[in-house]
């Protein structure tokens, strides 16, 4: 069953007087706990897609449902409510709030919510304890390594147990050993936590963790490939 | 509460630049609560004394004409008029120039009466009245000069020929008058030459009933209207607002300098808060995208920036308070201020003025901040 549904999505974005097309009628379903990757070179839309994916932006034509629900139509705060039940967002910088430890940050998503202090604690520690740093909680983001904060990332984008994470270049700002370890995780959740994953990359080797590979060039698909055997970490 | 965390976390993000912001609010609100805190004391000078019921009658053409002592038993004749007395302002210094308070010839038979509102030892009235050179003196006075009962005084002429030699009889109280000296009338008429005999500047009238003060004030005036002194009569509280406006428009111009503080602070502050929301813009895409609703954002950082104002606010008023318990200003300004303090009313007003300007200079930023989307954040490399 198709979690996501994509029909004939147009995204312009104006840019003074300019309109730049970015996506061209992109249609495409995306299957409940897949791992999806979108490739192509810059400008090709990709994260545009993505985005969409996750809500933060709204297509120029065409319709986005998620869980059989027509996302595109929503209003900004009911797509905030949304965002929030729904998605799990991942960034190449992680973009953590550096005022806030790791446990704190990871508890942001749920301060939405109506869970009690106590129950917010068991969540934050199970999504800390998944990503393998349950000793790091206290520490701040300056005093963690690139890789340590991308799995902090991860653990704010899984503890609301979303339907969807999405991620933009998760290992587009770490070494070959952390990106290894960033890949293996998510291939983790997917695999034994059945989230369905949908990631931009640049990195082939990327790709190969993901189950499935579209190709994007100047905003249309041009390639949709199955990986039949999965890299490993 | 929940969110108080994020707040704080945020308040001290730049520990440096953020104490910086509060230190120069809080000296901005010191001198917005000094400033202020002056006004009050201006106002509540002139709604000093029991104001509705006592109606001064001073001439028509200025302060300085005086009155002939005849006019105080026809004004006395006048229907709804409790009493009379006569009030002579002496203008005398003590010792030096800088010593300078008010001080008065007062009809010493008559003050109970009139001045019922200054509260004295019945001991202490009935030995003033009966020492010709008697006077009684505020507390303020006692306190700055160390004076107490049977000293010896002498003042120094400024306005009438002579030197009032006088010895203390009493001590007196009030709410808001705490530094003036009172002798006796009949001391004064016999000091000065003969020409400036039996002339005083003012008598103070008490009614039987406020309401008729309207038309007591025009029965006096119109009975002197074409006389060799016109009478102009006035409530208390008038009275004291023109004397207060002979020192120029003060309370205007005190007035402005309050307002142009607070419009400084609220300046600074939105450079502060502008930088410190720009610094965040990627965050707050991140928040925007993990689902909290754009007015939340807003009421997280504006809370923040009032939170921030405020604090500065209360250090300032705070500040200002402790400052003013120990240093006497009364002395320090040679009893310009006398009873000055940071007044609980000027206090809350300063401080709801801090909160209003968080949100005032913090305003425009948050808007900003969080109306830019989320795509346009997380793509701003700050």
């Amino acid at each position: 069953m198709a979690l996501v549904e994509v029909k004939e999505v147009h995204k312009v974005y104006k840019r003074d007087s300019f309109e730049v097309p970015v996506l061209n009628g992109i249609s495409l379903s995306v299957g409940e706990g897949d791992f999806l990757a979108l490739m192509g070179p810059s400008g090709s839309g990709k994260t545009t897609l993505l985005n969409l994916i996750a809500g933060i932006d709204r297509p120029t034509r065409g319709t986005i449902a998620v869980d059989g629900r027509e996302i595109s139509n929503f209003s900004e705060t009911a797509l905030a409510g949304w965002r929030a039940r729904h998605i799990g967002f991942i960034f190449q910088m992680y973009n953590l709030i550096p005022v806030l430890n790791a446990f704190e940050n990871v508890e942001l998503p749920l301060l939405l919510t109506k869970l009690s202090k106590k129950e917010r604690r068991e969540h934050v520690e199970t999504a800390l304890r998944i990503v393998g740093l349950a000793d790091r909680m206290k520490h701040y983001p300056r005093q963690l390594s690139g890789g340590q904060e991308q799995r902090v990332a991860i653990a704010r984008a899984i503890v609301t147990d979303p339907s969807i994470l999405v991620a933009d270049e998760p290992t587009g700002d770490l070494d070959a050993k952390n990106a290894a370890e960033t890949l293996d995780l998510l291939q983790h959740l997917n695999t034994d936590f059945k989230k369905t994953i949908v990631m931009v990359t640049h990195d082939p080797k990327a790709a190969g963790f993901a189950r499935r590979t579209l190709h994007l060039e100047k905003g249309q698909i041009i390639e949709d490939t199955a990986n039949g055997a999965r890299a490993q970490a | 509460m929940k969110y108080f965390k994020l707040i704080r976390r945020n308040l001290f993000r730049n520990r440096l630049r953020s104490m910086m912001t509060l230190a120069l609010i809080a000296v901005i609100f010191f001198f917005v609560a000094t400033l202020l805190s002056i006004l009050e004391l201006f106002n509540r000078f002139e709604d000093q004394g029991q104001g509705t019921n006592r109606l001064v009658v001073q001439s028509s053409i200025s302060l300085a004409n005086p009155l002939p002592y005849a006019y105080e038993q026809k004004i006395r004749e006048v229907p709804g008029v409790a009493d009379v007395c006569k009030l002579q302002w002496i203008g005398a210094y003590y010792k030096e120039k800088k010593n300078f308070f008010a001080n008065f010839a007062v009809d010493q038979d008559r003050m109970e009466s009139v001045f019922a509102d200054y509260r004295i030892d019945p001991k202490q009235m009935a030995d003033f009245k009966a020492d010709r050179q008697g006077c009684i003196v505020g507390t303020d006075l006692v306190k700055r000069y160390g004076w107490k009962i049977g000293d010896r005084i002498t003042l120094k002429r400024q306005i009438f020929p002579y030197d009032p030699e006088l010895t203390i009889r009493g001590i007196y109280e009030h709410p808001v008058n705490t530094a003036a000296l009172y002798y006796h009338m009949s001391y004064h008429n016999e000091a000065i030459p003969p020409m400036m005999k039996d002339h005083v500047n003012t008598f103070w009238l008490s009614v039987k009933d406020p309401s008729k003060n309207a038309a007591i004030s025009q029965q006096i005036d119109a009975m002197f209207k074409n006389s060799e002194f016109p009478t102009e009569t006035v409530t208390e509280k008038q009275f004291q607002a023109s004397f207060m406006a002979m020192m120029g428009n003060i309370k205007l111009l005190f007035g402005s300098i309050s307002t142009c503080a607070v419009f400084m602070v609220i300046l600074l502050a939105a450079i502060t808060m502008s930088m410190s929301a720009r610094e965040r813009v990627t965050e707050i895409a991140v928040l925007k995208a993990i689902g909290f609703e754009k007015g939340l954002v807003m009421t997280l950082m504006l809370t923040e920036f009032s939170l921030l104002t405020f604090a500065g606010g209360a250090l300032g008023v705070l500040g200002a308070k402790l400052i003013y318990m120990v240093v006497p200003m009364g002395k320090v300004t040679q009893g310009f201020l006398v009873g000055f303090q940071i007044f609980p009313m000027t206090a809350l007003l300063a401080l709801g003025s801090s909160i209003l300007v968080g949100l005032i200079a913090g305003g425009l930023p948050a808007i900003n901040a969080t109306k830019m989307s989320v795509v346009d954040g997380l793509r701003r490399v700050v």
